[in-house]
């Protein structure tokens, strides 16, 4: 699979800031990648060192094989990118903003534009400064996909938009999906990610704690095993790669990363009447990555 | 009242980079020019010739009002100091008034305070006294500035208030205006509409026989009127301060009426597309900044037509060759034409279209801020030719700006029969272009270093080079020393010959500084707010 995006060893400091430290990655063609990480890990860094916006302090950045700092108009080419914050021209209405985007691009899907404007419901003659967030954030996703450009970078393009809209959104990347288009989808909302995406990556504090598809990060990750006793929950022994909670009277719900055996173990000295194991969903992946350890120490 | 309070200091921390800025200059001024006086005319002889010379010189007072007495320190300050700094302070009003009242606003932050325990009216109020901490601090600066340089402490304070007396007056104007504009720009629009026809009805007044009675329509003669040093006439304070309270208050019984985020001029929030100038980024950057163009090239129009209609009748006062030579220390040359009054004159349009330079950068500035550039940039939109393309816009509007304000000052002459030549008109207009580029190269060069700070210190190099030009002579400063402001290099075409080779030079910085900030541009992060 050819890479439509690639990086490698890319890190960015601000002063003494860290934001990203040696992020490797890379993106397949027709891949849609999950971009996970809380508030301040380090997304929007990455997604702007992606774009050449900003420079890397090492490393480097490629989309399709061109360096995006050094040759940042030509890696431009065939990407479109839907910003985080909604900001665009107040004084221009939606559709001059679509003509005045397509025209820079150099070209844009005039059918599919009329199309996905109907489907996201969006009053293509309203100047922007008139609209509110959810609506700016609509006319970018409208400029993006309409551009049919191989590579999408979506910077948490759902914030403000509605559960329908949230709909209407899927099934726009579920057509570009069809399409081939690649698309890097930057996000904290789980189930979108989880709904959407072949692969996943989740950051934090700047630096990449795991990635694979869900399968994988399924399989690597935590299982959480209920256990019912047959009397009062017992206090079990402090164990290996196993955290143990309260779950209601007679319960307890223990998070297992690796082996279950000395859960096991410990579990045949009670009398246990009833243990059932589920796979966990990505948001108890996702919370398992971060409360795993003390921050502080965790570098 | 805790909430309102840390309101009015937030709004007093924001625009510290302003309120420092403009103190440090209202210091210095107040301070170099009794200084400078002491020094140029020690005796009473020297301060005859002086009053000699520019008692009747109408051009000097285009710069600094109505002179009643120049024989003593304290007269020539008032007329100096309080007719030059009270034009800044009306400006610095305007913009702490907008700044506090509209832009907040326009960002959308003042919801987020009226959406919390405070009301309205003690938002509104918390703006106010945030503008009135910058205006005392204002009137300090320059009282200290006065009795720093030994005048009587009295007279100081009374001068201090005289000339921020304007103060007030414009912060009303611009809270008016703040009212009345839905934009932050519209807003600074209106309200410096309303100071240049202030300065342009002082000017008239100043300058036209028979028309002196034209100050008292105007907040910035009323300063005058005021006659520090010259008699002190304390009653006509009234004026301003009921000037100020009607705005004022009309303002706020506005701003406590209306929708949050509106202003009373309606804004069309729809329409069909119009498709021009949607080609490229510097033709929408053409498209968003054509109607503040518009703004400047009325005011500077304007400006210069009056200046040509008035150039022969402000006549010509008899200067001795022995004087000349003091004159030119301060920047001035001998009015003995239209022509000569019309290029003294025209130092105003350098400044004008400097500024109009700068006001491009910040422009620029705030696309990067407000992070559209993010989305330009990706684009296949190669930065270089981005910023390239805004300051060949800029640069055309400086041409412009220059060449309108030389033609119309013709016109104006002309249905005079001035005598004044269309060629030599466009000269003149021609000759505000090498100091406003260089200006605009170096403004981009501030932009490409330190974005956050480069339109400010755009703005900050123009206002200082120019004040350095007025007054580094005055000081006696050295040849080399007053030879770092552009200023000093422009002749005052069309009465003085053009410099070619002082223009030859700014315009080569000009593209030096210019070409280096496209370099600097391109190799730098780009940078929210």
């Amino acid at each position: 699979m050819r890479p439509a995006l690639r990086a490698e060893g890319l890190s960015k400091s601000y002063g003494r800031t860290v934001a990203l430290d040696a992020l490797d990655l890379a993106v397949g063609e027709g891949e849609v990648y999950g971009y996970l990480g809380p508030n301040g890990s380090g997304k929007t860094t990455t997604i702007r060192l992606l774009l050449g916006l900003h420079r890397p302090t090492a490393g480097r950045a490629e989309l399709f094989g061109i360096d995006a700092w050094h040759d940042a108009v030509a890696a431009h080419r065939r990407v479109a990118y839907v910003a985080g914050e909604p900001f665009l021209w107040p004084s221009l209405t939606s559709a001059e903003t679509f003509d005045f985007l397509a025209r820079v691009r150099g070209g844009s899907d005039a059918a599919y534009r009329e199309q996905l404007t109907e489907r996201f419901q969006l009053d293509d003659s309203k100047r922007v400064r008139a609209l509110s967030k959810g609506n700016r954030q609509k006319v970018q996703l409208v400029a993006a996909f309409a551009s049919r450009a191989d590579l999408l970078i979506l910077d948490e393009p759902t914030s403000g938009l509605d559960p329908l809209m949230e709909v209407a959104f899927r099934e726009t990347v579920r057509e570009a999906k069809e399409r081939g288009q690649t698309i890097f989808l930057s996000s904290h909302i789980l189930s979108e990610v989880e709904a959407l995406c072949d692969r996943v990556g989740i950051l934090r504090e700047g630096r990449l704690v795991d990635e694979g598809t869900l399968t994988e990060l399924r399989h690597l990750s935590a299982q959480t095993i209920e256990v019912t006793f047959g009397g009062p929950a017992p206090r079990l022994p402090a164990l290996p790669g196993i955290s143990v909670a309260v779950a209601g009277a007679n319960a307890l719900r223990c998070e297992v990363s690796g082996s279950i055996a000395p859960l096991l173990e410990a579990l045949a000295e009670h009398r246990v009447l009833a243990l059932s194991t589920r796979e966990p969903s990505l948001e108890e992946i996702f919370l398992h990555h971060y409360e795993r350890s003390d921050p502080r120490v965790g570098r | 009242m805790s909430a309102a309070s840390a309101i009015a200091r937030r709004a007093f921390a924001d625009s510290r980079a302003r309120n420092v800025s403009f103190t440090l200059l209202f210091a210095l001024v107040s301070y170099a020019n009794v200084v400078g006086y002491r020094n140029t005319y020690p005796t009473l002889k020297d301060r005859l010739g002086f009053a000699h010379a520019f008692g009747g010189n109408a051009s000097i007072r285009l710069f600094y009002g109505e002179p009643y007495d120049l024989l003593t320190v304290g007269g020539y300050s008032a007329w100096r100091v309080g007719g030059l700094l009270s034009i800044f302070a009306a400006m610095w009003g305007l913009l702490a008034a907008v700044r506090a009242l509209r832009a907040e606003e326009d960002a959308g932050r003042q919801e987020l305070v009226l959406a919390g325990t405070v009301g309205r009216r003690a938002a509104y109020l918390a703006a106010l006294a945030a503008i009135g901490a910058g205006w005392a601090a204002l009137w300090l600066a320059i009282f200290l500035g006065l009795v720093g340089a030994r005048l009587p402490v009295g007279g100081s304070a009374y001068l201090a208030l005289a000339t921020v007396a304007v103060v007030p007056v414009f912060a009303g104007i611009a809270a008016l205006a703040s009212q009345i504009a839905p934009t932050r720009r519209l807003a600074l629009e209106l309200s410096s509409g309303a100071l240049v026809v202030a300065l342009l009805l002082r000017v008239i007044a100043d300058t036209s026989s028979g028309l002196g009675w034209l100050r008292w329509t105007t907040p910035l003669g009323w300063s005058e009127e005021l006659r520090p040093f010259t008699g002190s006439h304390a009653r006509v304070l009234l004026l301003p301060i009921l000037a100020a309270t009607t705005l004022l208050v009309g303002a706020g019984l506005i701003a406590f009426r209306r929708d949050v985020g509106n202003g009373l001029l309606d804004r069309s929030d729809s329409g069909p597309p119009r498709p021009r100038l949607l080609s490229s980024p510097t033709a929408l950057a053409l498209r968003d900044e054509r109607g503040s163009f518009a703004g400047w090239l009325l005011g500077t129009g304007f400006f210069a037509f009056v200046i040509g209609l008035i150039s022969k009748s402000v006549s010509s006062a008899g200067i001795s060759g022995a004087l000349q030579h003091r004159l030119q220390r301060l920047g001035a040359i001998s009015i003995t034409r239209p022509s000569g009054y019309i290029g003294l004159t025209f130092l105003f349009f350098v400044l004008a279209v400097s500024l109009f330079a700068c006001s491009q950068i910040g422009a620029a500035r705030r696309e990067e801020a407000e992070e559209r550039l993010e989305t330009l940039f990706a684009l296949p939109v190669d930065r270089r030719r981005w910023l390239a393309g805004r300051l060949l816009l800029a640069s055309g509007g400086v041409a412009v700006l220059g060449l309108a304000a030389g033609v119309l000052a013709w016109v104006g002459a002309a249905t005079q029969s001035a005598g004044v030549p269309l060629t030599s008109m466009l000269e003149a207009g021609a000759n505000c272009l090498p100091v406003a580029l260089l200006f605009l190269g170096v403004g981009a060069l501030a932009f490409a270093l330190v974005p956050r700070a480069g339109a400010g210190l755009a703005y900050g190099l123009v206002a200082v080079a120019f004040v350095w030009q007025l007054f580094g002579g005055l000081l006696g400063a050295p040849r080399w020393l007053l030879d770092l402001s552009p200023f000093q290099h422009v002749g005052l075409v069309p009465a003085q010959p053009f410099r070619g080779t002082a223009a030859a030079v700014m315009l080569a910085l000009a593209a030096l500084a210019a070409l280096s900030s496209l370099w600097a541009f391109r190799r730098r992060d780009l940078t929210g707010v």
